[in-house]
């Protein structure tokens, strides 16, 4: 009898390092754990004559606490933020519905064609709105030549509503893919026992089809909320004074008010109040049930299905969404070879001169250049890092690999008004300076996160004994991977890398906190818009949106061509 | 027509249907009957057309042409809600965020029935197919046989004239299978429900059904009881598909005034048949009757050598070589011992009642 034998250790409670897992380690402590706590730090801070006082204080909460003015403009941001997630609902599930249930062919055209927006820079997209809305915008010009006004009315642009028509805009392509595939994913079986068991159409809606997006709906709600609550510059260029919202105060704490502490105040508050919404939406769609994976997987309608109303209804919709989506940008496109410096109808001659007046314009080469640089920094860091944490997570049995990769993809959750202070602080205290290499670190807190789930959604999905079988045919570990898992998950890195350079360039939220003096295109182009407008601005639009389109596309083009293989 | 809307629960009118795209008739003007209570099966290799026949009893697909009746009337342009019949689908189809008595409720619910009834009345159909300790289940939960049962009990709880069967017991293994096949056909018996089975498996059906549809390629080969298909097949397809028969070349000659057959050149006195030439004779299996070699009755025998031994549990298949001819024998399982690959053996071939097809 081993009387004194040393008592086992559970594997679990066992410290032990394994060398691949240090960069995870670090990455989650340098780029996501001390930056946040940082930014949870600063809050108990305090400024006397322009400095910050290292005294912990409750001064900025209670401030906060007693403020009216505060109380009114979260309110107000959230109201701005859930109604536009709300009206981008309503076009968004139905043509989902539509597009995953009811359409057999070119399905993926129609897809692609809601998603586009995102890929198009969310400034291009919120300025092409100041098109339309503004004072010689093209709705007034219109109603005035109509005859329907007397003068150009100021009631458009500038106001709340369209703040929330525009985070409306913003939010339909989010809500669209997020529950197109919840629409996919329903067995054709399940809708027909439904039928089968005497339900009719609305039944088989409410009893059937609603429990199993639901969750699907109140996770694209979320994350459309996400991006449009933390979004400080479309409240600031479409809502003026009207549109001030939580983020643009926030914003101003760290530019011109240079309150640091106050603004890292103002953004716990702003976390604490979206995770409530974000909570009470999923809390009020709960998931139930998975599916059995039996089913006889999704054809859409059965062949032979004859067109119906809710056929004609479906398309007439997703016809009158895709216009709204798409009219403001080719209007934009339009006016960038309008021979005019007035952005209204009817058009002048046909001109190339803003193309032309760009190509002499050395700031803006500088910006683009600058853009390039950093496109590529952040794309090569980004998908390097993010495939080996994904085959780090996936591979190695680290422990709490859920909560770390949950961590890892933080900043994504982030309003990024939030991520860009976040981001800010957690340079500053290494040292980084304000210019390229600020950004690359603060763009890559949220792209290597995207590059990462994708390949570890492609790895889990692999089959594993795929691996084994390798492994069982003679191929060592290394061989294995190089043959058989490197060329299964290379067109998710690839797609993660063209998702990266068209975020990367369109980036403006957060890199406008970390750019400095060194200006990338879009911050540029900001900058051009808030100094006064020239319509060469339409033109660089033009060029961004095909630069996004082009590689959408040959991203689309390499998907297609693997998918053959 | 009067007499089948009487005493038939189903009845299809010459029903034709071709998927668009194809040119080819996935149901080629297919007419039978169904009546009350019986348990009715269709049988056929895939792509025969028996799962567009359900889906098309069900609603789920409309025929070209034809009609499809049920005690209430014509239900051909019927939407499946609105139809006496339930489905149970190959796939189970239950609601994966409901629960195993939701599930069941769901019809009721639908009806609009009470709560404080339809909780009864699922009780009482999961009780039936011994499930009620699981109604508070979500179905990922359960096992498949599990799931089955599930089904079948949301499929009768309303109690419709119909119960429609896509291969409900596809997805299991041979025990559980062999286990729901006695509770399908007590359930059957218990509820008096009309059943229409589809299966590709010929032992289920001869061993459940009152009456037999054999398809093939859109068309009915055979409709009958299990006793007809398996002794009297009306075609060579019939014959193969559900008797395990051996197909075997057989010649006619004259002799005393009829003709008689011979096998592999030997003569088998017993087959006689009316016409002379080349024809061919399904042979059951479990007709062939396997003698160890130097043993010689004097009666007519094939030699051939054994090339294969399948054990099957109860029994064994004999796979032998007589010259050109491959015949399949199926033996008790008791002789497994004596039968070893290699072997010689002297083949005899019960014809009494073996089908012949001229070709």
């Amino acid at each position: 009898m081993a009387l004194f034998a040393t008592p086992a250790v559970p594997a679990r409670f066992r410290f032990r390092i394994d060398l691949p897992q240090v960069p995870v380690y670090a990455w989650l402590a340098l780029v996501v754990l001390i930056p946040n706590l940082l930014l949870i730090g600063t809050s108990f801070l305090s400024v006397a004559e322009g400095r910050i006082k290292f005294e912990p204080t409750l001064g900025n909460y209670v401030r906060l606490w007693h403020s009216a003015g505060f109380w009114r403009l979260l309110w107000k941001t959230l109201q701005f933020s859930l109604l536009g997630a709300f009206l981008g609902a309503l076009a968004a599930y139905p043509m989902a519905c539509f597009v995953g249930r009811a359409v057999r062919n070119n399905r993926s055209i129609l897809t692609v064609l809601v998603l586009v927006p995102l890929w198009i820079s969310l400034l291009m997209r919120v300025f092409s709105w100041r098109l339309i809305l503004g004072q010689n915008g093209v709705l007034n010009s219109s109603l005035v030549s109509s005859g329907i006004l007397d003068t150009p009315s100021s009631a458009f642009l500038y106001t709340g509503s369209s703040v929330v028509l525009t985070f409306a805009y913003i939010s339909i392509p989010f809500i669209f893919v997020s529950t197109l595939n919840a629409f996919e994913k329903i067995p054709q079986s399940l809708i027909e026992a439904s039928q089968d068991l005497g339900a009719t159409t609305v039944q088989t809606f409410c009893h059937v089809i609603w429990p199993l997006t639901r969750r699907s709906l109140a996770i694209g709600f979320s994350l459309a909320f996400l991006v449009t609550v933390g979004d400080y510059v479309t409240p600031s260029m479409v809502g003026g004074i009207n549109g001030t919202t939580l983020g643009v105060l926030i914003s101003s704490q760290f530019g011109i008010a240079s309150n640091w502490p106050f603004g890292a105040a103002l953004s716990i508050a702003l976390i604490v109040a979206v995770s409530v919404v974000v909570g009470v939406a999923l809390w009020s769609c709960p998931q139930r049930g998975v599916f059995s994976g039996d089913e006889t997987p999704s054809g859409g309608p059965p062949p032979g299905a004859r067109p119906r109303l809710g056929f004609i209804g479906g398309s007439i919709l997703y016809g009158v969404v895709v216009a709204f989506l798409y009219a403001p940008l080719l209007l934009m496109v339009v006016f960038s070879f309008n021979d005019s410096t007035l952005q209204a109808f009817p058009l002048q001659r046909l001109t190339f001169k803003w193309y032309a007046e760009l190509a002499g314009n050395s700031g803006l080469i500088a910006a683009a250049q600058r853009s390039l640089v950093v496109a590529v920094c952040v794309v090569l860091v980004s998908s390097i890092v993010g495939t080996s944490f994904a085959l780090i997570l996936h591979y190695r049995n680290l422990l709490y690999s859920r909560a770390i990769e949950l961590l890892l993809t933080l900043p994504l959750a982030m309003p990024s008004v939030v991520l860009g202070i976040v981001m800010v602080l957690g340079t500053e205290i290494v040292g980084v300076p304000p210019g390229l290499a600020r950004i690359v670190i603060g763009q890559a807190s949220f792209i290597m996160p995207i590059t990462m789930l994708l390949v570890l959604t492609r790895l889990r999905r692999l089959d594993p004994s795929l691996l084994e079988a390798s492994l069982d045919l003679g191929a060592s570990r290394l061989q294995s991977f190089v043959h058989v898992v490197l060329p299964l998950i290379r067109g998710a890195a690839i797609g993660g890398m063209l998702l990266g350079v068209t975020l990367s360039a369109d980036e403006v939220m957060v890199t406008l906190f970390l750019a400095g003096p060194s200006q990338t295109l879009p911050i540029w182009v900001f900058n051009q818009m808030r100094f006064g407008f020239t319509p060469s601005v339409n033109a660089v639009f033009t060029l961004l949106g095909l630069f996004a389109l082009s590689t959408v596309l040959i991203g689309q083009f390499i998907s297609r061509r693997r998918a053959i293989d | 027509m009067q007499q089948a809307v009487g005493s038939y629960v189903l009845s299809l009118e010459n029903v034709a249907k071709t998927y668009p795209g194809n040119t080819k008739r996935a149901l080629d003007r297919v007419s039978f009957e169904v009546a009350a209570g019986e348990f009715f099966s269709i049988l056929g290799p895939s792509g025969s057309g028996k799962t567009t026949i359900l889906r098309t009893i069900a609603g789920f697909e409309k025929p070209d042409e034809g009609r499809v009746v049920m005690a209430g009337g014509d239900v051909t342009h019927l939407p499946p809600n609105r139809r006496d019949l339930r489905t149970v689908f190959q796939s189970y189809a239950l609601f994966p965020h409901l629960t195993i008595g939701e599930n069941v409720q769901y019809p009721l619910r639908m009806s609009g029935m009470g709560k404080l009834e339809r909780t009864r009345k699922a009780a009482e159909a999961l009780e039936l197919v011994a499930m009620e300790p699981l109604a508070g289940r979500l179905p990922h939960l359960l096992s498949g046989g599990q799931r089955q049962r599930a089904a079948l009990a949301r499929a009768v709880v309303s109690r419709p004239q119909l119960l429609l069967l896509d291969e409900p017991l596809g997805a299991l293994d041979l025990r559980l299978r062999q286990q729901m096949q006695h509770t399908l056909v007590s359930l059957q018996k218990e509820l008096g429900i009309a059943f229409v089975y589809v299966t590709h498996d010929q032992g289920e059906a001869l061993s459940m059904s009152d009456r037999v549809l054999v398809m093939r390629e859109g068309r009915i080969a055979q409709l009958g009881r299990p006793q007809d298909l398996y002794f009297k097949p009306r075609s060579e397809f019939v014959a193969e598909f559900v008797g395990n028969s051996n197909m075997l070349p057989v010649e006619f000659t004259a002799d005393h005034g009829s003709y008689v057959g011979s096998i592999g050149g030997v003569t088998f006195p017993e087959m006689r048949g009316d016409k002379s030439g080349k024809a061919r004779v399904a042979v059951r299996y479990d007709n062939v009757h396997i003698y160890p070699a130097k043993e010689n009755s004097g009666t007519s025998r094939l030699s051939g050598i054994v090339e294969n031994v399948l054990f099957l549990g109860t029994n064994i298949e004999v796979d032998m070589r007589c010259g050109d001819l491959r015949i399949m024998g199926s033996l008790p399982a008791g002789r497994a011992d004596s039968i070893v690959a290699g072997q010689a053996v002297s083949i005899g071939l019960d014809l009494a009642d073996a089908s012949v097809f001229h070709v």
